[in-house]
């Protein structure tokens, strides 16, 4: 799998999610939240894949190399289904908690869905990390210590600041942000670490 | 550390991604190894040893 491609999937993905979003405006009379969501997510898709196209060649060579090496291959073969039943499970999880459900114990199971597909992630994470080879180890090791330290010290001093009534936040959208900033110091500490050994 | 990586390579005529393949790393380790910026472990300082027949130290040069 190349950049080239994953830029073409991540913008059928967008402009898929887009037209979805412009059918149940139209078509279907969703109610705005879930066009709302549909077009979010075909916007961040579109950015991602713009994104991806304008990183640098060597960058964009790095990956290409990366997924064509066996362990690569292998874990964008896993990673895809992973993330594919994620996005179905969320859709519904949330479909369902938006129709009104009274029971607390199976509206918590209908919330926590979502997560239950992202565990199988740590177990092809943890073969791709096994797999690829001692500098990409190293690389992978820098950039997730990195990542998780920026985020704790993050949401450590974000801490403080409730606690001090400087900030007030909702504590549901903190918590669900920390994945994605996770992802994304990843990528930035990733990026950095690769440009070193270049 | 520096080292003769890239003159062993070059009298094999062989390119950065042919020594990988052979060596079952990615081509960005044989570069940072040729450059300098990446010390390999001693498991594959031995690979690379083996496959140029050529002793460690003749190979990797020890800067205190």
């Amino acid at each position: 799998m190349t950049m080239h491609r994953f830029i073409l999937i991540f913008v059928a993905i967008g402009i898929g999610a887009l037209l979805l979003a412009a059918l149940g405006h139209f078509a279907l009379h969703w109610d705005s939240t879930l066009v709302g969501t549909w077009t979010g997510i075909g916007l961040s898709y579109l950015v991602l894949g713009g994104a991806m196209r304008l990183m640098p060649r060597w960058w964009r060579e790095h990956c290409d190399d990366e997924y064509a090496r066996p362990a690569g291959r292998r874990y964008v073969r896993a990673i895809w289904p992973i993330l594919i039943s994620y996005a179905l499970i969320l859709f519904f999880s949330g479909w369902m908690i938006r129709r009104g459900i009274e029971s607390v114990p199976l509206r918590a199971l209908l919330a926590i869905l979502p997560v239950l597909p992202l565990l199988a992630l740590i177990r092809v994470a943890l073969r791709y990390f096994r797999e690829i080879d001692e500098l990409q180890r190293r690389i992978e090791a820098e950039a997730i210590g990195v990542s998780a330290l920026l985020v704790s010290m993050l949401y450590f001093g974000g801490g403080l600041l409730e606690s001090a009534k400087v900030i007030s936040l909702d504590a549901g959208a903190v918590m669900i942000w920390v994945f994605p900033l996770l992802m994304l110091f990843y990528g930035i500490a990733k990026f950095l670490a690769v440009r070193r050994y270049r | 550390m520096n080292n003769h990586l890239r003159e062993l390579r070059e009298r094999m005529g062989w390119s950065q991604a042919a020594l990988a393949e052979q060596l079952a790393v990615s081509r960005q380790t044989v570069n940072a190894l040729e450059t300098g910026k990446y010390d390999p472990s001693l498991p594959l300082a031995f690979r690379i040893a083996k496959l140029f027949d050529e002793p460690i130290e003749s190979i990797f040069i020890f800067e205190e």
